[in-house]
């Protein structure tokens, strides 16, 4: 590919292949950061992470340092982290708690809420200096759904109601449910690691169910011989757990058929302490049917494009560094109004698989290094992503459905990157209905 | 129990066991009841709230070696080759007769296909007897980096 020429983006996403071009040019991706992240709906936070009036996050949208914020006022904000003086950041620290940000350079400070309040020595600046248009700059779009906060640097996208769709706004009502107060707690730190390769490369396989009966044998052997249960089941090709393709390249997984259903919940109904108790609140907060509902679609993947994965115990951020660097910041939830030892259980769940020390996504990104050392080999370019093509069903409402170790997963996630990147049909445009997806 | 001396060698023997994937005669210099924790985000976590690098008692440890010696755990296939050197070592004044509290930080080079990390971090053992040996009760392991991005802590620290 020459450099600079136009890229034709209908070329390397096919129906059953994808160009390696798409993970390791880094034409494509300058023009991701700015068609993607600098121009559509992207993942900030979560409300949780910021309970208290001055609790604030610096995040990138892309390659533009924001502050996520919960103002003295008790709204959360994304602010541009730039003093509107002479453009230094005024929040250096990745979190913390406070009332104003006050620029190291020369002293302007700003509420939390982002209105400018001190100037030092304003008499030079005359009558029509308006400190009231001074301001940290809000992002251009910002809005939230259950507590997921999302922002836009482009004025110029749909509402996020309409980016996420109904089937994402459902996995987020569930991810909310699973607690009986509601609500999810961020608060319990977070497990930041990463890899020599392309940002994508760990989105799709936060919903690839092909990779876990091998890649991640070594960590579910071992959850087997200590549970007498089979760990991996779920993700064999007999499985009739199920990948459904949600538009606008999100994609889900729902483990229920596979016996996360019924069999959880009676595990949780007949054992004494936390997963008794659990249910109970559950039931009491919500309604048996409800409850019952939430935890047997509760365990699944979800992943949003472009830069969020909700998974039964995490929010998973995913950060494009460079073509062939990502950072991966996963932040165990804490579910609210539990016993304390259940979150304490699912901590110790998590740890054990996932973070750089951890048993298992440690190898997923061990594989995306290897996927990136591989393909510098450009005899044949092409990746496959064919795996269930052609035995997908699709619903009433557009939803393509496949068995889980069906690589619709792929499909629907480069598919809609395709359309986002040629300008087929861009962030700004309704979720398409196709199979294709 | 130990002096001064003995419980720098206990430490060096530990370091070159990590240092040289000596995963089983690692695991029996840990007594049966133990507990192996790496903070994240800090130094002093409570564990009840906030997510650890690594939290585990015996059976964890056990789980660990296990992967590492399964074949198949893969971000140590091939394995790092590791280079660690252990110092300030210094005997805590809460060690009693029965137990000892040690501290020391060790400065890790880890090697693997073209990349060098360098770790490092301040590690406090307690130590206790255990049919006669020294056993490694505790292991806490504060990395200096415990709230930045690591790339890969598969190796033993």
């Amino acid at each position: 590919m020459t450099a600079g020429a136009p890229i034709r983006y209908a070329d390397l996403v096919l129906d059953d292949r994808v160009h390696d071009s798409v993970y390791t040019d880094p034409q494509i991706f300058e023009e991701e950061i700015d068609r993607i992240f600098h121009h559509g709906w992207v993942f900030v936070g979560h409300e949780g992470e910021v309970p208290e009036p001055g609790d604030y996050r610096s995040r990138e949208l892309g390659r533009q340092p924001v502050i996520f914020a919960r103002g003295d006022d008790g709204v959360v904000r994304v602010l541009m982290n730039r003093c509107t003086h002479r453009g230094a950041m005024v929040c250096p620290y990745e979190r913390g708690n406070s009332r104003f940000f006050t620029c190291a350079y020369h002293g302007w400070t700003f509420r939390n809420s982002g209105g400018l309040v001190g100037v030092p020595h304003p008499e030079q600046y005359g009558d029509s200096f308006d400190r009231d248009a001074l301001g940290l700059r809000p992002v251009p779009r910002c809005d939230s759904y259950r507590g997921f906060v999302f922002a836009s640097l482009s004025v110029d996208v749909v509402p996020l109601v309409e980016h996420l769709g109904p089937r994402v706004l459902a996995e987020m009502d569930i991810a909310g449910d699973l607690s009986p107060g509601g609500r999810l707690e961020v608060t319990a730190g977070v497990h930041k690691f990463g890899y020599g390769g392309n940002w994508k490369l760990q989105l799709e396989n936060s919903v690839d169910g092909y990779h876990i009966t091998h890649l991640h044998r070594s960590y579910f052997r071992i959850q087997e011989e200590r549970s007498g249960r089979d760990a991996m089941r779920f993700a064999t090709a007999a499985s009739p757990a199920l990948v459904h393709s949600l538009g606008n390249g999100h994609v889900s997984w729902d483990l229920s058929p596979a016996g996360f259903g019924g069999a959880a919940i009676e595990r949780l109904r007949n054992t004494p302490g936390w997963p008794r108790d659990y249910y109970d609140l559950l039931v009491s907060a919500h309604g048996q049917a409800r409850a019952d509902e939430v935890l047997s679609h509760g365990a699944g993947h979800v992943a949003i494009f472009p830069n969020l994965v909700i998974i039964a115990s995490q929010l998973r951020m995913i950060r494009p560094v460079a073509v062939d660097r990502t950072e991966v910041f996963i932040y165990p939830t804490l579910l609210s109004d539990v016993p304390p030892e259940m979150n304490e259980e699912r901590l110790r769940r998590h740890e054990s698989f996932y973070g750089p020390a951890g048993g298992g996504a440690t190898d997923d990104l061990e594989v995306f290094e290897r996927v990136t050392a591989g393909l510098r080999a450009k005899v044949d370019p092409w990746i496959r992503i064919d795996r269930g093509l052609g035995r997908e069903v699709v619903a009433d409402d557009g939803t393509v459905s496949a068995q889980i170790t069906s690589e619709l997963s792929n499909r629907a996630i480069l598919g809609h990157w395709r359309r986002v990147m040629s300008g087929e049909a861009s962030v700004r445009l309704s979720p398409r209905r196709s199979t294709e997806e | 129990m130990l002096d001064h001396h003995g419980v720098e060698q206990f430490l060096y023997r530990e370091a070159r066991l990590m240092d040289t994937h000596a995963y089983d005669t690692w695991l029996e210099l840990w007594a049966r009841t133990a507990h192996y924790w790496i903070p994240c985000n800090g130094d002093d976590i409570d564990v009840t709230r906030h997510v650890s690098l690594v939290n585990e008692d015996r059976p964890g440890l056990e789980d660990r070696v296990q992967r590492l010696k399964s074949g198949a755990h893969y971000a140590q296939d091939p394995p790092s080759r590791l280079s660690r050197v252990v110092s300030n070592v210094e005997l805590d004044q809460d060690s009693s007769p029965d137990a000892l509290v040690v501290h020391s930080t060790f400065n890790l080079s880890a090697h693997r296909r073209r990349r060098l990390d360098v770790v490092a971090g301040r590690v406090t053992h307690r130590l206790v007897l255990e049919d006669g040996q020294v056993r490694i009760a505790t292991k806490k392991v504060v990395l200096v980096d415990n709230d930045d991005t690591i790339m890969n802590l598969t190796y033993l620290v």
